[in-house]
């Protein structure tokens, strides 16, 4: 068997743990530089606010309902996230991590005849250890524990855990599970398969296996056993430090200026995304690190490093020099000398393969077809010849107006309790 | 606090002349490890409001609190009520819970079920700058 554990609304039940007074309320949580909402509570979904609403767009009905908005605090879910991967590595011998939120968990070997009472508990215990409420799914394939994963999402009735293994239960719930909604059916693919009449999970499993490999490949192939109760999407139990790149230098001088560290850690940022795309992959977390000379007398060392879990792996130069750019203000301390910096790209993936979301299609061929681009000319031109201008122009300010405080990773940001 | 008792001691100092290197100890003595117990579900939170006379923890004191230990009887523990973070000592009757504050000034608070009320988490220790 195989399990996905899903956080719930994971950025809005981050900012929940610290404010209680906010549950049963609806909150949104809007994306870097408080652009477009990114995370939704129930009660803010049933206000029918939209993933990837523009803040514009919604602030009659933030104001008219009383909605709680937050700006994206990243350390702070990135804290919640190592938490509840914590939670789930106590409770399975092999996990892995799928994304922010997400995590697959390999129970094969697992001599477990209570997967529903497993799945249960597990959700109650991430809630207890960490204040984040998780939907926990166990069925015989990933894809399929997927799929059980989300019925505990609409129906509060299975208690944040659902054990999906009769035949009989897979079919049903296949019936009337629509075909966008499978993992791995891609934005192209469902357009093209409802025009056909394939409209659900079960017409799709129902194909002949020839038919779909000729439509879809491999890949449409894997989906469609696996929606038949065979594993075939291979589990990636990698450790996180495994596979990485990093691009790290010591400076000959040392930085105090915000901006000149920016621009040599942007340089380690725009090398790294280069490196992603020449091997034709993506990275689903990424590391910053900034220290002071090890050797100065009378001093003491300085080392900071934060580690920003991405919610879409990337291998673009602009996504990576702006998160980089975000974590570098984070460690950044002023009136300290640094004297090496770096950026590690880990949770590395191919780009083939990686799940469909809100921000693929439109904006992630755009940004393809702009880094292929931008490859091709530092090919013929040399490197240097075109940069992503996040340095050396005015610093411009990210709008944040409603984060709230580094609750976990500051110590002037600690939650205040009275006596 | 009873922490100083779970302190290690690292070997003893010997009488001659002793390299300093002997007396390396192989694993330092790291604070966080021992307030620390499971990472996965400890918060730190810091006392505001004035501080008071005979009261356990004053203002600006660092309180470590371990979500993953159960409410007992007797234990300090982080509640949130009226849209608040508190401190309070936990104290089950068998028909009710008792929120007994800090400051002996502050009368015992009766909880029922009419109240909105949770337990966030149970204090494990207190950092106090002296």
């Amino acid at each position: 068997m195989f399990a996905l554990a899903d956080c719930n609304n994971f950025f809005v039940s981050c900012e929940r743990v610290f404010r209680p007074d906010l549950e049963g309320r609806p909150v949104v949580v809007l994306s870097h530089n408080d652009g477009c909402a990114i995370a939704r509570s129930n009660e803010a979904k049933a206000l029918g606010i939209k993933m990837g609403d523009p803040l514009f767009k919604i602030r009659d009905v933030v104001e008219r309902h009383d909605v709680t908005v937050f700006s994206t605090n990243m350390s702070l879910y990135a804290d919640f996230s190592r938490r509840v991967r914590a939670v789930l590595r106590d409770s399975a011998p092999c996990i892995e991590v799928y994304s922010i939120d997400e995590a697959f968990l390999d129970l094969r070997g697992v001599d477990n005849p209570d997967f529903d009472g497993f799945a249960k508990a597990l959700s109650k215990r991430c809630r207890r250890l960490t204040g984040i409420p998780m939907s926990v799914g166990v069925a015989p394939t990933k894809t399929l524990a997927k799929i059980a994963a989300e019925l505990c999402k609409s129906y509060p009735k299975l208690a944040g855990g659902c054990f999906m293994y009769r035949p009989q239960d897979i079919e049903k719930v296949l019936r009337r599970w629509p075909i966008e909604d499978v993992w791995g059916i891609g934005r192209r693919s469902a357009p093209r398969l409802k025009a056909m009449g394939i409209k659900s999970a079960y017409d799709f499993r129902s194909l002949k296996e020839d038919y779909v490999r000729r439509m879809m490949g491999i890949t449409g192939v894997r989906t469609w056993q696996e929606l038949h109760g065979i594993p075939a999407i291979g589990f990636e139990a990698k450790s996180d430090a495994k596979q990485s790149i990093c691009n790290s230098r010591s400076f000959s001088t040392e930085i105090y200026d915000f901006g000149e560290l920016m621009e040599q850690v942007a340089k380690f940022a725009s090398m790294t995304a280069e490196k992603l795309r020449s091997q034709g992959s993506v990275c689903s977390s990424l590391t910053v690190f900034a220290a002071t000379n090890r050797f100065h007398e009378g001093e003491v060392q300085q080392y900071g490093h934060i580690c920003v879990p991405l919610s879409e792996p990337t291998d673009s130069t602009i996504d990576i020099v702006r998160i980089v750019r975000e974590a570098l203000r984070e460690i950044y301390v002023r009136g300290t000398g640094y004297k090496k910096a770096g950026v590690i790209a880990s949770g590395i993936m191919p780009r083939e393969g990686i799940a469909v979301s809100m921000f693929d299609g439109e904006h992630q061929d755009r940004h393809r077809r702009l880094m292929s681009a931008i490859d091709d000319i530092r090919r013929r031109a040399g490197d240097g010849s075109v940069i992503v201008a996040s340095e050396g122009l005015a610093e411009v300010k990210a709008n944040s107006a409603h984060r709230s405080p580094a609750y976990t990773t500051r110590w002037s940001d600690l939650p205040i309790v009275s006596l | 606090m009873s922490a100083d008792t779970e302190f290690d001691m690292l070997g003893e100092v010997r009488a001659g002349f002793p390299s300093p290197a002997d007396e390396e100890p192989t694993e330092k003595l790291d604070l966080v490890r021992l307030v620390v117990r499971h990472p996965a579900s400890t918060f730190f939170f810091r006392v505001g409001g004035t501080s008071m006379v005979d009261a356990e923890m004053d203002e600006g004191d660092i309180i470590i609190v371990d979500r993953s230990i159960e409410p007992y009887n007797g234990c300090s523990a982080v509640c949130f009520i009226d849209g608040e973070f508190t401190v309070k000592r936990i104290e089950q009757h068998a028909d009710h819970t008792l929120l007994v504050a800090a400051n002996p000034k502050f009368k015992p608070l009766r909880i029922t079920p009419d109240n909105d009320f949770t337990i966030w988490g149970v204090v494990t220790y207190v950092i106090k700058k002296m």
